[in-house]
């Protein structure tokens, strides 16, 4: 239904690049786990479309154990993790603010070029909004890279799957029911061993800063 | 039924170890050996009939052919000797109180569910479960690697859990890219490699592409390919002995058929070219980075690692080489991962010995550890390329084969080979040789350390020198696309 419709999928798209942005922007950790749950409901709410759609009960339950694992168990983890470290500090970034803005414009722009163009075949009616989700890989990758803290560096890193189902479900290519719950059960034990890591990282190195991690290079 | 039987067998004993208490010591180590020891079985009756029939199947979604049979067969090897030795080698390290119990309890159950994992993603069908098993293997030893809770390890932990997850979500889009020809043809059935290949010409070229290009970034993390191989090292050096056996021996081959996989669909669409030609690339960018590291090298387990660098740099390039090149390249794979295997084995025995993964501190070995250091000496040299051992015929097919498509990076990668030599030649001697520290005692820590390890240098030395004409007709098979 959304799909059919490239106005409204390239606004919802736009918010979920929108979200991403913010991530790179936002100071505070509590915050940047805001937008991933906003993106999550977002992508969570593109599934449940689809499901519809296709008037599938599994895709349906897919759609609503997306939303459970993304928006609701993840976010929980990582709010534990502050609460439990009080680690509601800002996260710092390897370049400033306004590098930052610059890197994405580039980003976006890349995305945007001639070079990705081909790729628009895979959604021929919607392919702003496909070229938008090329984007976001790309702004998410960027955001693992340029954040120092761990618990940023988990949310970039679901970020970027987020931004790669969002381009399966505006492309068509999205894999069969049992095997999305096959990928969301492998992202919820991630969830769970990474917020563990971290939880260690801080006992080990006091903080979840990763350049406080010199160990190996002193070994 | 085996196929199902080999991914059930290290699910149960996972659950087994699981529930083994404090005042059961041996039976985690028993549980292993069992498993691996049956595992290595039911591959050899489906080996028998790989052999007979080109392909054995269980339903249409798992399936082992003759490439996959070739790293089930090293799976189930290189399981068996870690399995085995890492009974002895833990109860060791629990003496010295390096770990306790818990630790000895946890090792055991990620082990087997790490074995799980490769050996799904080995007989899967279906690209998707391929990806959501060597996944798995991130995850399950993930653990492993931060096992002695040390800073070093803790970060070499958290490296390896984020470049990898980073890479494997590009791999992802990689293999979604792939799905392309076969949803858009309407073909609603069950996607696996053969509908892959099937709906491969109709693959638009420029998707095709980029979705390679992913897919290589993607899993070559995992293979440790540079310039994506930063995570190999720590991990590798950091992971108790018999782990980083399997990843330096298994893991990185099982993630490097899911490159294979896709290199088959993609020839298909485009020809081979576009393959080689990154293949050649990844694989020469490798070996040249590796052998310059290798000779600076301090750390005795880190030397080895880059040496798998190297290694599956050398693989690569084969397979970027093509022909006869493939053939040889994936005789190497074999070889490489024997003796690695055993390499990282003997590596465990130095620590357990030496306390100390510095070269500096390691002299004299041949007084302490004579059958090690004599295993470690034979593991080098088959390593190193020199004869009569297997790799030095694989590494001269390659060669030879490269020197007709492009003579100048050939004879890069052969100044490379005698950087690595060089390296080795001067490192290993120092360890060998030399005059002990005072203090060190003399002696194996015992035959189960030992034994597993020989049985690895066996099969090494006689696959040397003799190929049996079935294991030469899979190698032919599991080649002939590439």
């Amino acid at each position: 239904m959304i799909s059919g419709s490239p106005q409204i999928l390239f606004f919802i798209v736009s918010m979920i690049l929108g979200s991403v942005i913010f991530m790179h922007l936002s100071k505070r950790i509590s915050t940047i786990i805001f937008f991933y749950f906003f993106q999550s409901v977002i992508v969570s709410g593109l599934l449940l479309d689809l499901s519809i759609e296709k008037a599938s009960l599994f895709l349906i339950l897919t759609a609503i154990a997306t939303f459970a694992i993304k928006a609701v168990i993840a976010p929980y983890f990582f709010r534990r993790l502050i609460r439990r470290h009080q680690l509601n500090f800002s996260t710092s970034t390897y370049l400033n603010g306004p590098l930052t803005l610059v890197v994405l414009t580039l980003l976006t722009a890349f995305s945007y070029s001639h070079f990705f163009k081909p790729l628009c075949i895979l959604a021929i009616e919607n392919e702003k909004a496909l070229l938008i989700s090329v984007a976001m890989i790309f702004i998410s990758l960027f955001l693992i890279i340029n954040k120092k803290g761990a618990i940023s560096q988990m949310i970039g890193i679901l970020s970027l799957e987020n931004a790669i189902v969002t381009f399966a479900y505006i492309a068509g290519l999205e894999s069969g029911p049992a095997l999305q719950i096959g990928i969301l059960f492998d992202i919820l034990v991630w969830v769970i061993i990474a917020t563990v890591f971290a939880s260690m990282l801080f006992k080990k190195f006091g903080s979840l800063d990763v350049n406080e991690m010199k160990n190996l290079k002193e070994d | 039924m085996l196929l199902l039987l080999i991914i059930i067998i290290p699910l149960i004993s996972s659950a087994l170890s699981l529930l083994i208490q404090k005042k059961y010591l041996n039976p985690l180590g028993i549980i292993a050996a069992v498993s691996s020891f049956s595992e290595m079985l039911i591959t050899f009756f489906i080996g028998k009939d790989v052999v007979e029939f080109g392909v054995y199947s269980f339903t249409s979604y798992l399936s082992v052919d003759s490439i996959g049979l070739v790293l089930m067969a090293i799976l189930a090897i290189s399981n068996f000797a870690a399995s085995w030795y890492s009974g002895s080698y833990l109860k060791a390290e629990m003496k010295k109180e390096i770990i306790g119990f818990t630790r000895m309890k946890q090792y055991f159950t990620l082990l087997h569910l790490f074995i799980f994992a490769m050996f799904l993603a080995i007989i899967t069908t279906n690209p998707i479960i391929m990806w959501i098993s060597i996944e798995a293997t991130t995850l399950s030893t993930a653990f492993l690697i931060s096992f002695y809770n040390k800073p070093a390890s803790m970060e070499a932990a958290w490296k390896y859990l984020i470049i990898n997850s980073v890479g494997l979500l590009l791999g992802f889009f990689g293999t979604i890219l792939f799905l392309y020809p076969v949803i858009a043809s309407g073909n609603n059935e069950i996607i696996n490699w053969h509908t892959l290949m099937s709906g491969a010409s109709s693959f638009d070229p420029f998707i095709a592409k980029i979705a390679f290009i992913f897919i290589l970034i993607g899993y070559g993390t995992k293979v440790g390919l540079a310039p994506m191989h930063t995570w190999l090292p720590d991990a590798h050096s950091k992971a108790p002995a018999p782990i980083s056996a399997l990843f330096s021996g298994v893991l990185l081959n099982v993630a490097f058929l899911a490159v294979l996989r896709f290199k088959s669909v993609i020839d298909i669409s485009i020809g081979k070219s576009f393959s080689q030609e990154l293949f050649i690339f990844f694989g020469v960018l490798s070996i040249v980075i590796a052998a310059f590291i290798i000779f600076i090298q301090k750390n005795y387990k880190r030397l080895l690692a880059y040496h798998s660098i190297e290694h599956m740099g050398i693989i690569t390039l084969g397979f970027g080489f093509g022909g006869i090149a493939s053939f040889a390249a994936l005789l190497h794979l074999i070889y490489h991962s024997l003796a690695k295997s055993a390499l990282f084995l003997l590596a465990g025995n130095i620590i357990l010995k030496y306390s100390s993964t510095k070269m500096e501190n390691v002299k004299g070995m041949i007084k302490t550890l004579p059958v090690t250091s004599v295993l470690f000496f034979i593991g080098f040299l088959a390593l190193a390329g020199v004869p009569p051992f297997g790799i030095f015929v694989t590494e001269f097919t390659i060669l030879s084969t490269g020197f007709q498509i492009n003579p100048v990076i050939t004879i890069i990668v052969l100044l490379s080979l005698v950087l690595v030599v060089a390296g080795i030649i001067k490192h290993v001697s120092e360890m060998i040789f030399g005059e002990p520290a005072q203090g060190i005692s003399k002696g194996e820590a015992g035959i189960n350390t030992v034994f597993p390890i020989v049985i690895l240098i066996a099969i090494l030395i006689f696959i040397s020198f003799f190929i049996p004409a079935e294991m030469q007709s899979i190698l032919h098979f599991a080649t002939l696309n590439y």
